[in-house]
């Protein structure tokens, strides 16, 4: 990892096993029984969980236009979100959706690191939900230990069948919920109610329910250190004037106990006292005072837990703190950091996602809700029809994009006397797709032999805004 | 297990990915099975179409690594 370095204290042995021994890392494992922590960030990582939970099981059931507000329909290759429905052809959205995420993760990561590991992703998330249930189920920290090490009992069994019942209903909650952005959930849950589900639903319930149990409930932590590709490129976007939870081992070392109140000079330690509680907290199981390690997902827990101590020892608080690799060596304060903010890196990435979203925005705002392609019927080229005109056939693939019902009307022009019929207005239904098959006649003399260019206009009786016009081609014999 | 993680995740990533581009691009009832139209539902399309490119990203990593073997490794050892 090419993370940058920050002084490594006097040294217990870095966590990290290095050399031979990695092959065995999936199997090798300390299990972690993460200390439960208050303060500021753990705040701000629970208004998060809240957020982005209630987003994610709550939207899919906002009715919206008489249906679902958010509907990913795979079956009618339809995605309705609410006003929009998205057809195939729109998946340049998609793609800058995709554009704007991979920047703001720069951009983030740029300025303070593992932002999105520590308070956003689902990882995080469920894995913050999950040791909640946990917690309330087995009891603290050392409580959930005893429990492990205690031999098997009907308590222990009963304990533990309650603690993976819950994760098992929360799981398969959480599976339902997935599969009712695809399905319509007001069907499922009636699927649900008869036990009538199609195969593949309740697979795939099953399949997201699973996985959600075995990541946020069994593997956690290793999900991020083995798993996951963000965490394994992150340390490239980190700079020295990006912001880490760092701790500041000039303050803190040398470490070690001593009594409440005690002035450090007085007894030449620094102000960490060595309680170990920055370790139990971590949900790693990291020692984040052996320096930055790329298992630190940045949830700021430690600073958190050892914010509290350095209250009750009266000492300052920020013995572990978010700083950067350069205020520490320069001593750099608040204002100097904050200033560093605005590096060029910081600003590029700024400016490129302010114009993606903008572009993303106009997009939208521009985007057509009727689309047409005119296709030349390659059957006849062109033949004499009444009134002694030469018409040609095309046929228009019709897609209209909103939710209701539209009649539009047809014109054609370019050629002298050009005729177009159907000349009465045609419907074509809500967030569907009509071929129309028309033909255009025009007098021979009003073009000359072989290919002449025309248009044809389509236009919404409701409202004029809405017209099409297309180039094509039309054939005049030789 | 660490071989068969390491062969099931990243095939499974690659997969999700497939998965979206390949059905972005074609529609489930445009798809032909031996000449005949694929008569199947679209959820199970999609989802029979997601284990196939597992399959076949599952197929590139296990090749990816048995040669990552020596012929030395993969003649004398007898473990995978």
């Amino acid at each position: 990892m090419s993370q940058p370095e920050t002084q490594t204290p006097k040294a217990p042995e870095p966590q990290v096993k290095a050399g031979p021994e990695e092959d065995t890392l999936y199997a090798v494992r300390q299990k972690v029984y993460p200390r439960a922590v208050t303060g500021i960030f753990a705040t701000w990582r629970w208004i998060l969980v809240w957020a982005t939970q209630l987003i994610f099981y709550g939207l899919c059931w906002l009715p919206w236009n008489g249906r679902q507000a958010v509907l990913l329909d795979v079956v009618e290759r339809k995605f309705y979100i609410f006003n929009w429905v998205f057809w195939p052809q729109d998946v340049f959205f998609l793609a800058i959706l995709l554009i704007i995420s991979a920047y703001s993760l720069f951009f983030f990561t740029a300025v303070a690191g593992r932002l999105w590991c520590g308070y956003a992703c689902p990882q995080t998330v469920y894995t913050e939900i999950f040791i909640w249930i946990e917690e309330k189920i087995e009891g603290n920290r050392a409580q959930r230990m005893k429990l492990d090490q205690a031999p098997l009992s009907a308590r222990k069994v009963g304990i533990k069948a309650a603690k993976f019942g819950a994760w098992g209903l929360l799981s398969l909650w959480t599976g339902f919920t997935l599969v009712g952005y695809f399905t319509p959930i007001r069907e499922l849950v009636q699927e649900a109610i008869t036990f009538s589900f199609g195969p593949w639903e309740l697979f795939w319930i099953f399949f997201y329910g699973g996985f959600t149990y075995l990541f946020a409930g069994l593997m956690r932590e290793q999900v991020c250190k083995y798993m996951c590709p963000y965490a394994r490129f992150q340390g490239v976007m980190f700079d020295p004037d990006t912001l880490v939870i760092t701790y500041d081992p000039e303050r803190g070392e040398p470490r070690g106990a001593r009594k409440k109140g005690v002035d450090p000079k007085v007894i030449s330690k620094g102000d960490c006292v060595d309680c170990g509680i920055c370790v139990q907290v971590c949900p790693t199981g990291i020692d984040i005072r052996n320096g930055l390690q790329y298992e630190c997902i940045g949830c700021a827990a430690c600073i958190d837990a050892c914010d509290q101590v350095m209250d009750k020892m009266n000492y300052p608080r920020g013995l572990i703190r978010y700083t950067t690799e350069n205020a520490m060596k320069r001593h750099w304060g608040r204002k100097e950091i904050i200033g560093h903010l605005m590096r060029p890196r910081i600003m590029i990435y700024a400016a490129v996602l302010v114009a993606i979203c903008a572009a993303f925005v106009w997009g939208l705002a521009t985007r057509s809700t009727l689309r047409v392609d005119v296709i030349k019927d390659r059957s006849t080229l062109s033949r004499e029809v009444e009134g002694g005109l030469i018409a040609n056939v095309y046929n228009l693939q019709v897609m209209n994009m909103t939710e209701s019902a539209r009649r539009f009307t047809l014109s054609a022009s370019g050629l002298e006397g050009v005729q177009i019929t159907p000349n009465t207005p045609f419907e074509v239904d809500a967030a569907s797709f009509r071929s129309v098959t028309v033909e255009v006649a025009v007098p021979p003399e009003s073009g000359k032999p072989g290919s002449n260019t025309i248009y044809i206009e389509i236009k919404a009786v409701d409202d004029e805004k809405v017209r099409v016009r297309e180039k094509t081609a039309f054939l005049l014999p030789r | 297990m660490l071989k068969l993680i390491q062969v099931l995740w990243p095939s499974f990533l690659v997969a999700g990915v497939a998965e979206i581009v390949f059905f972005t691009v074609v529609a489930p009832r445009e798809l032909y099975l031996f000449g005949e139209p694929a008569h199947f539902s679209a959820i199970a399309t999609y989802s029979i179409g997601f284990f196939a490119f597992w399959i076949v990203c599952a197929a590139s990593s296990l090749t990816t690594l048995f040669f990552q073997r020596t012929s030395n490794e993969i003649n004398q050892s007898d473990s995978i």
